[in-house]
């Protein structure tokens, strides 16, 4: 069997979160998220250990890690549970990696399921099961959720259309030598080969925002002391939420609100201007500020035109860049400096909190990356959200490259078709199944065949 | 009671007759075959032509198997030609022309040299039933002949009428009476019966065609065979010829539609689509100004000649015009029209995978009555019928073949699984596993399930194990034998691909290059082990090496996917108790009714959720059963 993953605890922002891989590769996968060829842990035995990024090996987090051998685990086959810090974004990119590493995200019951199927269950334990599942099912019930399910069958149809299209004409090749068939184009084959991995690759690309309109997009406002971060804030949530005055400092705790742009939930938060400072209070405050830009999906870095930047702006600058960031440039109603132009023009906006000039342009800035252009998916607004098609997406899209490669090599048809019939298969598992009758229902109905 | 009692009683002498009646005498049971006329054992009723893309697949099974087909084509097929040369082994596949009337007698020939086999002339009309259980069969004639076991192999027989023009009869094949009773006595037991139909194109005169106007198409050089046990084939080549319509022949037929009982409405069973009738191809695809036609010679001693490619059931006079319209047959004469026939079939999945009957014991079915078409269909079908009742008879375990492990696996698991709405014909796309089932290693498959069954002989099997031993010493000597920068080969082979092949290659490796063919692997082999292994050998050795990841990552696809697909659902299963299932999903569940799971996976709407719930579901009331 192979290897699944998937979040064992629910799903948000938790203190502790526990993923849990199970498949004869569990351990190696953890063993490569840890950098570590020689993990090989005791059984049931936790330890604390470091997780990377297998690509980039950059660190993504510290976190306990747990091996169950089999057959003396939860589903009976190896397990591995890492229990690592609730941040969604931890959780997600640990998730990701592991799917890089060839892991499945698992469909909704597949631990019981396994558990089942190696014994590890008894009846009285089933009832259990199902409640869960049934939990599962609730929560992919949805109303949005099943729109969006629906929305992206009927995107994936035309996608299954070209493939099988493509599948026809190589069966046909292969099926039929003895009927004058016209020779097929190998140029056009990979022509549409290529549209389909490309429509396939901006469908899965609209997963990670997917999941941020789940789990709600979380937006920290910071700058220095006095700059308008707190006037923003409110002016974004739509009330006088936070206190304002004109003296620098005023913010000394994180807040939160949750509200939305264009239906897509948003998590803002205000924070305490970066100084380096004397004051206990404030330089906690300052310590959680930190926190909530590691934690954000989006950093908005707000600025005073009303004077020139300062040598704190820069600093601070420095610390959000690499990471997705807006830059509001505010009090545009008092404006003194041209600050546009020191930011290069990129990721800029100017606005006043005092007039709400702007303001809307802001909204827009902000929910920019998760809207839609070209495809026919980011036409229509749609997003992957379910981690388990995303996944089906990506794994099709692979077979359809490896197809493509043995295309280029001349490889026989028979070879590049099992490619092919297994992204079918995938995009199956999300939309229907696609049988050899279907196939062959098209193959009579394209070709005149048979003597 | 009975005037003569055997174990087995087979119905019918054609190709799955032949093959069940011949495997249950060589298992060591006494066997009759019983058929209208004994002149007609193994006729070919339409084209002359035995294999071709997954057909000579299940020829070779047939043979790694024990069966007889491969063997007596082998002696007396007088075109050979293996297919899909240019791709890749796995869906290469043999096809031979046969001369009728020598494969008629080769098969005749080799069933009377069968010790415990008796070939009995007559007309069934009815199953001998009692109790659930089948004891024998009644003759026209009024014989009564008991057995342990009947298998019904009828072929187009059963309830048969032939349609030419206007004309509607009945019969069972050009010349012969249909099988009417019989189709009763079936009914009458409450087999669920639908209809087929058939076809035939008209067989010209040879000397009345202008053969310069058609395009030749050799044999191959060095001929395939079909059979394992061959080591050469005897019967002289001949030469087949290809041909094209006019669009001037197609208005006539578009013209003369009205005469056709296809589209006049007068036939009401379904045709194969994939062996069309004239009519059909000039409808269906008006965009086509000619479509194909084969000129295929009937055998060496005659000048009838089988016009491939142009079914038809219009009628006779108006046939005559038409193929006239054809360039280079303006003066031909027809010797017999062509014409299509309906018959009865029974629901396939009225069958286990063993071919028995469900509702009758020791009962079986092969062929073209559980809705299958061609002769390769159904001479597998009646071999695995043959063995089963033999099996039966001798109270040992059945025999069944999975689909991973040959075709023959898939054929049967897609009738009785599916059922058929239109002749079931065998395709390479149909297996899943289409790079493990090759033909050129059916022996390896099952030649060891044959020899178990006791129908492979002694030599046969010593030279099975000879050759599978020096294919194991291949792959070995492939992976092993590298060729350093260093050598005098690492050079030449370097500039014959123009690229360089890193510090050392092996010959495995080397083999899966573009460019690299099976004889230049043969030379570089080491002398140790070149003189003793043939290019066959070889060239399956290298198609093991060729697809062995592919097969891996097929495997794993796959498994996924139709992991439980044959789980059972149980009859009148109530959705509704399952708990985490939402009332929509119930509906769907409750609308589409699956028996396995593997239907079930595939209702549209269902959710993953719900698919998983029920599995869980399913699986929870197996264990249910163990435990208890
Ligand atoms: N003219 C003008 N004044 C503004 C604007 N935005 C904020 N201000 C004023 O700037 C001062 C500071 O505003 P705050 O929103 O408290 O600033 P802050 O960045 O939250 O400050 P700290 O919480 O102290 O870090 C207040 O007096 C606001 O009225 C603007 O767009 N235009
Ligand atoms: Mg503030």
């Amino acid at each position: 069997m192979d290897t699944i993953v998937a979040l064992a605890t629910p799903e948000g922002r938790s203190a502790i979160a526990v993923i849990r891989l199970s498949g004869r590769d569990s351990l190696e996968i953890v063993s490569k998220l840890l950098i570590d060829e020689n993990f090989s842990p005791k059984p049931r035995y936790a330890s604390l250990r470091k997780i990377y990024d297998p690509e980039t090996r950059e660190l993504i987090d510290e976190a306990v890690v747990t091996y169950f051998k089999a057959p003396f685990s939860f589903t009976g086959e190896d397990i591995v549970e890492i229990s690592c810090h609730g941040s969604p974004i931890v959780v997600r990119q640990i998730l990701d990696a592991c799917l890089k590493l060839e892991a499945r995200m698992a469909s909704p019951g597949e631990f019981s399921l396994r558990a089942l199927m190696n014994g590890k269950m008894n009846l009285s334990q089933v009832e259990a099961i199902r409640d869960l599942i049934e939990a599962q099912t609730l929560a992919a019930a949805k109303q949005s959720l099943r729109q969006m399910q629906g929305e992206l069958s009927s995107l994936l149809q035309p996608l299954k259309e070209g493939l099988l299209e493509v599948i026809v004409i190589l069966e046909s090749a292969l099926e039929f030598v003895e009927d004058d068939l016209p020779e097929y184009q190998m140029d056009e084959i990979k022509t549409k080969l290529y549209e389909i991995v490309k429509q396939i690759e901006r469908m899965s690309s609209t997963f990670k925002a997917g999941r941020l309109l789940r789990e709600g997009l979380k937006i920290a406002l910071v700058g220095r002391p006095n700059v308008g971060k707190s006037s923003l804030f409110n002016a974004l949530v739509g009330y006088e939420r936070a206190i304002v005055t004109e003296i620098a400092g005023t913010t000394r705790d994180s807040l939160h609100e949750s509200f939305s742009i264009n239906g897509i939930p948003i998590r803002l938060s205000d924070t305490a201007g970066l100084r380096k400072t004397d004051d206990i209070v404030e330089s906690i405050g300052v310590q959680r500020t930190r926190k909530v830009i590691a934690d954000a999906d989006l950093v908005i870095f707000v600025v005073d035109c009303s004077q020139d930047l300062t040598k704190e702006d820069y600093e601070i600058l420095s610390e959000i860049e690499d990471m997705q960031h807006l830059i509001a440039i505010n009090k545009v109603d008092i404006k003194q400096v041209e600050l546009v132009e020191k930011f290069n023009g990129k990721n800029v906006v100017e606005v006043s909190a005092k007039t709400a000039q702007g303001v809307d342009d802001l909204r827009r800035a902000i929910i920019k990356p998760f809207l839609s252009r070209n495809s026919a998916a980011e036409e229509k607004g749609f997003l992957v959200t379910d981690a388990r098609h995303a996944d089906l997406l990506i794994r099709a899209k692979k077979e359809i490259e490896k197809s493509l490669e043995l295309l280029d090599q001349k490889a026989s048809e028979e070879i590049v078709l099992t490619g092919l019939h297994n992204a079918m298969r995938f995009l199956g598992e999300i939309t229907g199944e696609t049988t050899t009758e279907d196939i062959l229902n098209r193959i009579f109905s394209t070709f005149c065949i048979g003597k | 009671m009975f005037d003569e009692v055997f174990d087995v009683v087979v119905i019918g002498a054609g190709h799955a007759g032949c093959e069940a009646a011949s495997a249950c005498a060589r298992m060591g049971v006494e066997t009759a075959l019983i058929t209208i006329n004994l002149d007609l054992i193994g006729q070919m009723s339409c084209n002359p032509a035995i294999g071709g893309i997954a057909k000579g697949h299940l020829v070779r099974e047939i043979d790694a198997l024990g069966g007889i087909m491969g063997r007596v084509i082998d002696r007396t097929g007088i075109q050979f030609r293996l297919l899909n040369r240019s791709r890749g082994p796995a869906v290469r596949s043999p096809r031979a022309q046969a001369d009728r009337s020598l494969y008629r007698m080769e098969m005749r020939r080799m069933l009377e040299a069968t010790p415990n086999l008796h070939l009995r002339q007559g007309t069934v009309v009815d199953l001998i039933v009692k109790n659930d259980r089948v004891l024998g069969v009644e003759l026209q004639d009024t014989r009564r002949i008991g057995a342990k076991a009947v298998i019904v192999a009828t072929g187009t027989f059963l309830n048969g009428t032939i349609h030419t023009g206007q004309k509607t009869f009945s019969a069972g094949r050009a010349g012969e009476p249909a099988s009417l009773e019989l189709a009763e006595s079936l009914k009458r037991l409450g087999f669920p019966v639908g209809r087929l139909k058939t076809g035939t194109p008209p067989r010209l005169d040879g000397r009345t065609i202008d053969w310069d106007a058609f395009e030749p198409q050799p044999a191959d050089e060095n001929p395939v065979a079909f059979s394992f046990s061959t080591e050469k084939i005897e019967q002289p080549q001949i030469t087949c010829y290809i041909g094209y319509t006019s669009e001037r022949l197609h208005q006539k037929i578009r013209d003369n539609l009205h005469l056709s009982p296809l589209y006049s409405g007068r036939i009401k069973g379904i045709g194969p689509r994939y062996c069309p009738s004239i009519e059909d191809k000039v409808v269906k695809f008006a965009d086509k100004n000619r479509h194909q036609l084969f000129l295929e010679p009937e055998g060496h001693n005659t000048n009838e000649v089988y016009l491939n490619g142009f079914s038809t059931s219009l009628p006779a006079e108006l046939q005559q015009e038409l193929v006239r319209m054809i360039p280079g047959l303006e003066e031909v004469k027809i010797i017999r029209p062509g014409y299509a026939i309906e018959y009865d079939f029974v629901d396939p999945r009225q069958i286990k995978p063993t071919m028995e009957t469900i509702k009758v014991k020791g009962l079986f079915f092969a062929g073209q009555i559980n809705g299958t078409t061609g002769y390769e269909e159904a001479a597998c079908q009646g071999l695995i019928a043959g063995i089963n009742a033999a099996l039966q008879v001798k109270g040992r375990p059945a025999f069944q073949l999975r689909r991973d492990e040959a075709y023959i696996g898939v054929l049967i698991d897609d009738l009785i699984r599916n059922g058929v709405d239109e002749p079931y014909r065998i395709f390479t796309s149909r297996a899943e596993a289409r790079l493990l089932l090759r033909h050129d290693n059916a022996d390896r498959r099952l030649m060891p399930k044959g020899y178990e069954l006791g129908l492979i002989g002694d030599l046969d099997w010593e030279k099975f194990n000879r050759r599978r031993d020096l294919i194991m010493k291949l792959h070995r000597v492939l992976e092993n034998t590298r060729f350093k920068r260093s050598s005098v080969e690492y050079a030449s082979l370097s500039q014959l691909l123009g690229c360089d092949l890193g510090d050392s290659i092996s010959l495995a490796q080397l083999s899966q290059r573009q460019g690299v063919s099976s004889e230049l692997i043969h030379r570089l082999l080491p002398e140790s082990i070149k003189s003793e292994t043939s290019l066959k050998e070889l060239e399956s050795a290298l198609a093991d090496i060729l697809y062995k990841g592919y097969i891996e990552n097929q495997k794993i696809a796959y498994e996924r996917i139709h992991h439980h697909d044959n789980m059972k659902i149980p009859e009148g299963f109530d959705f509704r108790k399952i708990a985490g299932l939402s009332r929509e999903m119930v509906e769907r569940l409750e609308r589409v009714r699956p028996q396995t799971f593997g239907q079930l996976r595939r209702i549209s709407g269902l959710t993953p959720a719900a698919v998983s719930t029920v599995l869980v579901y399913l699986m929870a009331n197996k264990s249910d059963r163990c435990v208890t």
